[in-house]
């Protein structure tokens, strides 16, 4: 099928787009996604506008507040100290835990000489305290270390949250230290006397001309009810602050709930602890098991891809589209058909721009595959999730083998449909009808995502206008090996099919002028043989 | 003598139309061949079987000696009436893409663009992109790009319309060079000065048919000899009464020439006579007929060319 003629056809058209500036933006369109997403990133990190907020606290000689510091601190600590050294906070076996123990100890050897936690190992050694990170764990916080040890630690944390190069080496490790982006401030460093009769409005003022981003009002008696507890900020948008001073203060005024009625300990944490729901998937095997990070990310990940896949599908289709057109109404049609065949013509050119558009897709998985490495854990893009879909060879390999696919098939029938316009404009109009087929699997996506495998997602992957963008959209699910199998087949018969059918159309096509073909003329050159036919309406006028 | 092309009851029909009926022709090797024939008659079909570009419904086609025109398409040259350029590809690499297309291997076909572009005098354009090329060169360019690969038979159809007089000089010459170098060249026009200028042998095509063919001599030499004259004056008004005076058998007036045909027995020189004293005679010329002439007497002859509107109606009852 490639013979050289195809091929200098082919290498052509690949030279040509590739001086394009739509290559070019093609090409960057994804690292430059990327590059913003780490750019932002680096941008909240080190630019952190930081945003202070301050605490009214009406319950009398600031008791509740200073509760909820603390236990902000405990959480923080809790995050520090245990969580990231130990992604398993299950207790096992022996040895688990002495391994545990090893890997925790390595990773704390591998921190930065100057890293605040080795600040609070040596305080908690000058001290003459053991600290163990697993006594912090089981929801009762800093009360169950010894009192000395507490004081160190919260000794330690005050320093720290006021230092923010150090509160960031901490923030890499835990998602919140204290929430570092807000700074808490005192009424007294704001001026305000917290005795005076107008403290609220004063309060409001600093909103006003923008010191301070918000402040938290907390009532007489909250362990009564929580009439009277306000957040008060002009930026309604950005909850995070309210969010997590809520959660603390909620989980104080539960302890004191707790205590007011007198409740034991073990009855406390009873009522109080959550139902939670393990979640599992069955494997291949038909075992249950526990799902990971890569299967979170198979939920979503589908839909990226099956957007960029229309994309890219749809850009070097029209791209194929619009240089048939061009070609024809430039007039070079005839030179070129002199030298090679309508069907040589019509192979190098689908060819070329299969070699454009993989070349862009290749460019995305390569930046992808690179890219990845420098998003941080912690960025918004969700640094562990993406590393994990692009770590499966199925979302990039399908990605790749879908693209081929899809723009194969609508290249086919965009290579005919461009050979029987004269004019761009016409050429768009024909092009209505294989949009609204494409609108198709772009709407039936998120259905299709939340049930990979069910009967709308089987049925719409045996269309084939719809196979390729259908089986990118199932991959989280993903179908059973039959099912890629006879998918798979369905794609090459139906790409055979569109193949034959539009040299048919195109070498008729091709020299035709004045207006498009009706539909009908078309299916009649679709069932003539090759050579037989000729299309009634060429220009004879020379 | 040998012949580049042989074509031997060629026929092609778009539906109940036929475009080409029952064409048979030798084109001798060597040779300059005109195809002339009003609009719609049929030659730029006649060409693009040629170039295999359609397929004949009947009739055989013999190139360069090969009876299957497609396994000798990269000995020919084709350069069609509406040509068009890559606006975006560079001068040199178009030129070069062409000769490859036929069959030559990149870099003969790289320093021959660049050595022809030089030539024609388009150095300096060699590495500016084709849209920013004036008409004339932009059909020069096609020009070269069609004969690049030294083709044995060339094919122009319509080589000269839409060219200043100085881009026709440079294909007439590059027309006459290739026949020096021993290639063929058909070139097909309904300007018959310029087929008569150039062309050893013509082929008339009108409705569809071959109404003529043989060296310019042998079409014109069916038709007698008349005066051509160059004139000042009222021109019409004296033909038409020397006409009705018995003195001419018919006239063409072309404003300040003319083609005049005496009548049957009368000399020459009663013409002349009768003219002088009406007109300014700036020129008074006696020899063959023009091949205009024989164009229009053979339209005449054989019916009025194909109106565009009857193309056009048998078009639209096609569909």
């Amino acid at each position: 099928m490639i013979d050289h003629k195809t091929f200098l056809v082919a290498r052509r058209e690949l030279v040509e787009n590739v001086r394009t500036k739509t290559f070019w933006i093609g090409i960057f369109m994804l690292p430059l996604i990327y590059g913003i997403a780490i750019g932002v990133n680096i941008l909240l990190k080190d630019a952190k506008q930081v945003r202070a907020y301050a605490v009214l606290d009406l319950s009398g000689d600031g008791r509740l507040d200073a509760a909820i510091q603390q236990r902000a601190a405990t959480t923080d600590l809790l995050k520090v100290s245990g969580d990231e050294a130990d992604g398993s906070t299950e207790a096992d076996g022996g040895t688990e835990a002495a391994q545990r123990a090893e890997r925790a100890r390595q990773w704390f050897e591998s921190l930065p000489q100057e890293h605040p936690l080795r600040d609070l190992v040596a305080r908690l050694a000058a001290a003459g305290v053991s600290f163990d990170a697993a006594s912090l764990r089981d929801g009762e916080g800093l009360n169950a270390l010894p009192p000395d040890a507490r004081k160190v630690l919260m000794g330690w944390f005050r320093d720290v949250a006021g230092d923010p190069e150090k509160v960031q080496a901490l923030r890499s490790l835990a998602s919140d230290i204290s929430l570092g982006r807000y700074r808490r401030v005192s009424l007294q460093e704001l001026g305000i006397d917290p005795d005076a009769q107008d403290v609220e409005r004063q309060l409001n003022a600093k909103i006003q001309d923008e010191t301070l981003f918000a402040y938290f009002v907390l009532p007489e008696d909250p362990v009564d009810s929580d009439q009277g507890a306000r957040y008060v900020s002009n930026n309604l948008t950005d909850n995070d602050l309210r969010q997590w001073y809520e959660q603390r203060a909620t989980e104080v005024v539960r302890d004191l709930r707790v205590r007011k009625l007198g409740l034991s300990e073990d009855d406390a944490r009873s009522i109080l602890k959550s139902f939670d729901f393990r979640k599992t998937k069955v494997s291949a095997t038909g075992e249950a098991e526990d799902v990971e990070v890569g299967d979170q990310a198979a939920s979503f990940a589908p839909v990226a891809f099956v957007y960029l896949l229309w994309i890219a599908v749809f850009t070097a289709a029209q791209m194929l589209l619009t240089n048939t057109v061009e070609e024809k109404s430039n007039r070079l049609i005839e030179v070129l058909l002199s030298s090679v065949s309508p069907l040589q013509l019509m192979t190098g050119k689908v060819l070329g721009i299969a070699a454009t558009g993989l070349t862009i897709v290749l460019s995305w998985v390569l930046s992808s595959i690179v890219g990845v490495q420098f998003v941080p854990d912690d960025s918004p893009l969700g640094g562990g999730t993406l590393t994990a879909i692009i770590g499966d060879p199925l979302y990039l390999g399908s990605f790749v083998f879908y693209f081929l696919a899809g723009y194969l098939l609508y290249g086919a029938i965009l290579v005919a449909l461009g050979s029987v316009c004269s004019s761009l404009k016409e050429a768009q109009n024909l092009m209505q009808p294989i949009f609204i087929l494409l609108i198709i699997p772009l709407v039936a996506m998120i259905f299709v995502v939340q049930e990979p495998n069910g009967t709308v997602a089987r049925i719409l992957t045996y269309v084939p206008f719809f196979t390729p963008f259908l089986m990118m959209n199932r991959a989280g699910g993903p179908p059973p090996t039959w099912e890629y199998v006879a998918s798979t087949l369905l794609i090459l018969v139906s790409l055979w099919v569109a193949f034959r059918a539009a040299a048919k159309v195109f070498r008729i096509g091709i020299l035709m002028t004045g207006k498009p073909p009706k539909p009908a003329e078309i299916l009649r050159w679709l069932r003539a043989p090759i050579g037989t036919i000729t299309p009634k309406r060429i220009d004879v006028a020379h | 003598m040998e012949s580049a092309l042989v074509l031997d009851g060629l026929t092609k029909r778009f539906g109940d139309f036929v475009a080409v009926d029952d064409l048979s022709l030798r084109v001798p090797r060597g040779s300059i061949y005109g195809f002339i024939g009003p609009n719609g008659a049929g030659k730029t079909t006649t060409i693009r079987m040629v170039m295999s570009i359609f397929y004949p419904d009947q009739g055989t086609i013999t190139v360069l000696g090969d009876s299957n025109p497609e396994a000798v398409k990269d000995r020919l040259g084709y350069l069609p009436e509406e040509k068009g350029l890559y606006k975006t590809m560079k001068v040199h690499e178009i030129v070069s893409y062409f000769g490859q297309l036929k069959g030559l291997d990149r870099r003969t076909a790289d320093d021959r663009a660049r050595e022809l572009l030089v030539r024609y005098g388009l150095g300096d354009w060699l590495d500016k992109k084709c849209q920013a090329l004036s008409k004339g060169m932009g059909q020069k360019v096609q020009l070269l790009g069609t004969i690049l690969h030294g083709p044995e038979l060339v094919i122009l159809d319509e080589p000269f319309s839409g060219l200043d007089p100085v881009n026709m000089d440079v294909m007439r010459d590059t027309i006459l060079d290739m026949r020096k170098e021993g290639r063929t060249v058909i070139f097909s026009t309904h300007v018959m000065t310029q087929a008569e200028e150039i062309c050893d042998y013509v082929m008339m095509i009108h409705r569809s048919r071959k109404v003529l063919d043989g060296t310019i001599a042998q079409v014109k030499a069916q038709h007698g000899r008349g005066i051509r004259l160059a004139f000042d004056g009222d021109g019409s008004a004296v033909f038409d009464d020397l006409q009705r005076q018995g003195l001419l058998a018919s006239h063409r007036d072309h404003g300040r020439e003319a083609e005049l045909f005496p009548a049957a027995g009368v000399a020459d020189q009663q013409v002349l006579k009768a003219l002088v004293d009406r007109v300014v005679v700036r020129r008074f010329d006696v020899s063959e007929i023009s091949l205009h002439e024989v164009f229009v007497r053979t339209v005449k002859k054989a019916g009025q060319p194909i109106a565009e509107e009857e193309i056009e109606a048998a078009k639209e009852g096609l569909r």
